[in-house]
């Protein structure tokens, strides 16, 4: 009796601890609840970067991230899928359209100078002065009053920059910003000081043309360009909408299961319903420490897991009731009933477990969120069938007789009908049945 | 020993009933299943979304009511701005289930293209065409798949439905007997023929499209229906410890299902209680997904006690007469 007021004691430091857990830490709700864009990014190769490598990737993921960070919201998240994805999760973004182009621009900056095609007509060819060799990039006007860009080269592109000039005197040089021509000025001389200006050519820039540079360019160049293979968004409406909805959804749903647990298993049922009461916070208090990001298949899984932690349960008094039937007393049918239940219990929540690792090792996002969930769910649910519902059916019913079938739901005439137990010796030491 | 006159089921008795009822609950969909696929263009057995074939869908809210006769309406008038074979759906939302949010969206209308490249203008047509015909359409939501997703995704759903059978029948194997294992993969087998005929029949008659979650639903019906199955295999692995001696194989059958029965019903009315409180009052996004688990859990409960214990009997019988 003993070691059951104890674990008494450690069960209600749980569930203190996981409702300060509730309360303290904040939800992580997915993009699906918030409103907000999931891209997907893939790498192409070109023909300079033939084959898309993990450094090539890296250097990807940090220009993506200095995009991303540039869009002012909180809380965005880059990371790589597989060998040549990135996965770009942006929460609350206003314009979409605007975001996924300045995400997606490649942004390569390049000099060209004039020559020839091998049938003779001119065509610019590279210099090998590209936005790798900027240090940063400033928003100005010039003597007109037009937009222009400013660049300034770092070390290296300072001394390209002049033997470039230097050699052109005299001829065109054009500057390429993502393939597209945009001014062509002619060299009067050679420039020193590394320092130069992209004008808008005949038309000018545009005030938010020339800002968009400016940000590309101080962001850095793609080494790659990465084209959108997947995309979902959400809208915030929709969002609010699925989170009170499932809320509400859960909310009848668990009722609902703990209404019909009284009614079918009375006392027991109670404290079904108190152990689901404990099992939720402890799943809660649980994502929100991993923390799990939680979405719509995410609640489903939750959801789910409670039709799971209630089987145990439900296995458990079924075969209680069986024991108290063959004319247990209550000390050994509760013992023996959870001893007999719990193999049933243990193999069917392993192979829940395998598809859910199997699911979380090969889903996408969404179906990795379910998985995580549910697993999580199943492991906690076992936890409390075992501990809680077994610690409080000791300490409510004690160790006497049955005198009261009712609160089992049993009938009086139906003790010592239909089932006779067997066990074996090492079972009947196990369970505490004295011959 | 225990009491056989108090069996509500029999199993062993009313083998061949059973295997009858199996047959009617799953041709209708395995015909289902070879019309679409023999029918559809892409030969599948089941009309499936862009997760599996690429495209985009956009979802605009509106707060007017919809009627049927608006898909046609803007279906032509999409057609009239150059979207080629757009496929429309209207969702009418009940509007007293959103008094917890500040949305007065009425109805959802969902445009399903080709994939709209990055860079094109498509989407923005769409919208404006949109706004020509309805009052302020507000768009909710984006899903865009690029063509070579769609048979990546389809390629890993398959990987993952063979790993996790594999992964059952190799517990299975080591917790139980190989050919316990077999029959729990072939109520499997059963259940998810069933959910993917039932879905077949869906596609063929509401236009339901299976999307990347239904991978999920299936593989939760999975796991589910092999947790049903193992607490009846269970009870009989521990009856036949006791009673082998007394009681004859398919005595000990039978006698399992009667014992696990009050559980079996009990676990799926609560977990179909949950369910069906998500399909009635949560998202819609969700409810194909919801009503997927909800056949498969049903389907589940009536294999574990019927089909899958009735196979363990006649596989025994067929090795006692061999």
């Amino acid at each position: 009796m003993k070691n059951k007021i104890l674990m008494f004691w450690f069960i209600v430091a749980v569930v203190i601890v996981s409702s300060i857990l509730i309360f303290v830490k904040p939800t992580k709700l997915g993009l699906d609840l918030v409103g907000g864009s999931r891209l997907l990014l893939e790498a192409e190769t070109t023909e300079s970067i033939a084959k898309i490598t993990p450094e090539v990737m890296n250097r990807l993921q940090f220009a993506i991230e200095q995009r991303v960070n540039k869009l002012g919201v909180a809380e965005t998240v880059v990371q790589q899928v597989g060998d040549k994805r990135l996965l770009v999760e942006i929460p609350n973004v206003t314009d979409l359209k605007e975001a996924k182009a300045f995400i997606g621009e490649t942004a390569q900056l390049e000099f060209k100078k004039e020559g020839k095609a091998s049938d003779g007509s001119p065509i610019w060819v590279s210099t090998g002065l590209t936005g790798q060799d900027l240090s940063k990039s400033i928003l100005s006007t010039d003597a007109t009053g037009q937009w222009v860009v400013s660049l300034e080269f770092n070390a290296e592109g300072a001394k390209k920059f002049a033997d470039l000039t230097k050699a052109l005197v005299g001829q065109q040089m054009a500057i390429f910003f993502d393939g597209e021509l945009q001014s062509a000025p002619r060299v009067n001389e050679a420039i020193y000081g590394g320092k130069a200006q992209i004008s808008g050519g005949d038309s000018g820039f545009a005030y938010e043309e020339a800002e968009r540079m400016v940000n590309l360019l101080n962001a850095g160049a793609l080494p790659v360009p990465a084209k959108i293979v997947e995309e979902n968004t959400v809208g915030p409406t929709l969002g609010a909408d699925s989170i009170a909805k499932s809320r509400k959804a859960g909310i009848i749903g668990l009722s609902a299961v703990m209404v019909f647990m009284i009614l079918f298993y009375h006392v027991p049922g109670v404290i079904a319903d108190i152990a689901l009461i404990i099992y939720s916070l402890i799943l809660f208090a649980l994502f929100k420490t991993i923390p799990v990001t939680l979405t719509l298949a995410g609640i489903a899984g939750f959801i789910l897991s409670i039709g799971m932690a209630v089987d145990a349960n439900i296995l458990i008094f079924e075969r209680t009731k069986e024991e108290l039937r063959a004319g247990r007393n209550l000390f050994t049918a509760i013992n023996s009933g959870f001893d007999r239940a719990f193999t049933s219990i243990f193999d069917s929540n392993m192979t829940t477990i395998i598809t859910c690792t199997i699911l979380y090792l090969l889903g996408t996002s969404v179906v990795k969120g379910f998985a995580l969930t549910l697993a999580i769910g199943v492991m906690v649910s076992m936890f409390t069938a075992i501990t809680v519902t077994k610690n409080f059916m000791h300490l409510i019913f004690g160790t006497g007789e049955l005198k009261h079938p009712a609160l089992f739901g049993l009938k009086k005439d139906e003790i010592g009908q239909s089932y006779e137990a067997t066990e074996t010796k090492r079972e009947k030491a196990r369970f505490g049945i004295l011959d | 020993m225990i009491n056989l006159t108090t069996h509500k089921v029999k199993v062993v008795k009313y083998r061949w009933w059973w295997m009858l009822l199996t047959t009617i609950l799953l041709v209708p969909g395995i015909i289902a299943m070879i019309y679409s696929a023999v029918t559809y263009s892409n030969h599948a057995p089941l009309k499936v979304g862009i997760d599996y074939t690429g495209g985009t869908i956009l979802q605009y809210g509106l707060e007017q009511k919809l009627e049927n006769s608006d898909v046609t309406k803007t279906r032509e008038a999409l057609e009239g701005i150059g979207v080629e074979n757009p496929y429309i759906q209207i969702l009418n939302v009940n509007n007293t289930q959103q008094e917890n949010t500040k949305s007065n969206i009425n109805s959802i209308i969902s445009i399903r293209t080709k994939f709209i490249e990055e860079g094109s203008d498509d989407a923005d047509k769409i919208t404006e065409c949109l706004t020509r015909n309805y009052d302020n359409p507000e768009l909710i939501s984006v899903s865009s798949v690029g063509p070579t997703m769609g048979k990546e995704l389809f390629k890993n759903s398959l990987i993952a439905v063979t790993l996790a059978f594999l992964g059952i029948v190799a517990y299975l194997s080591f917790r139980f007997r190989f050919d316990y294992a077999l029959a729990a993969i072939l109520g499997v087998f059963h259940d998810v023929i069933f959910v993917v005929g039932a879905f077949s029949i869906l596609g063929l008659v509401y236009n339901v499209q299976i999307d990347g979650l239904f991978i999920t639903a299936i593989l939760t019906v999975i796991g589910f229906s092999v947790h049903d199955t193992i607490v009846v295999f269970d009870r009989i692995r521990e009856n036949l410890r006791y009673y082998s001696k007394k009681m004859s194989f398919g005595e000990i059958v039978d006698a399992s299902v009667n014992q696990t029965l009050t559980r079996s019903i009990n676990t799926s009315l609560t977990t179909l209680i949950t369910l069906l409180a998500l399909y009635l009052w949560g998202g819609v996004t969700t409810r194909d997904f919801v009503l997927c688990m909800i056949l498969g859990i049903a389907i589940g409960t009536y294999s574990s006690i019927f089909f899958c214990s009735m196979l363990v009997d006649f596989w025994n019988d067929k090795q006692q007469t061999a």
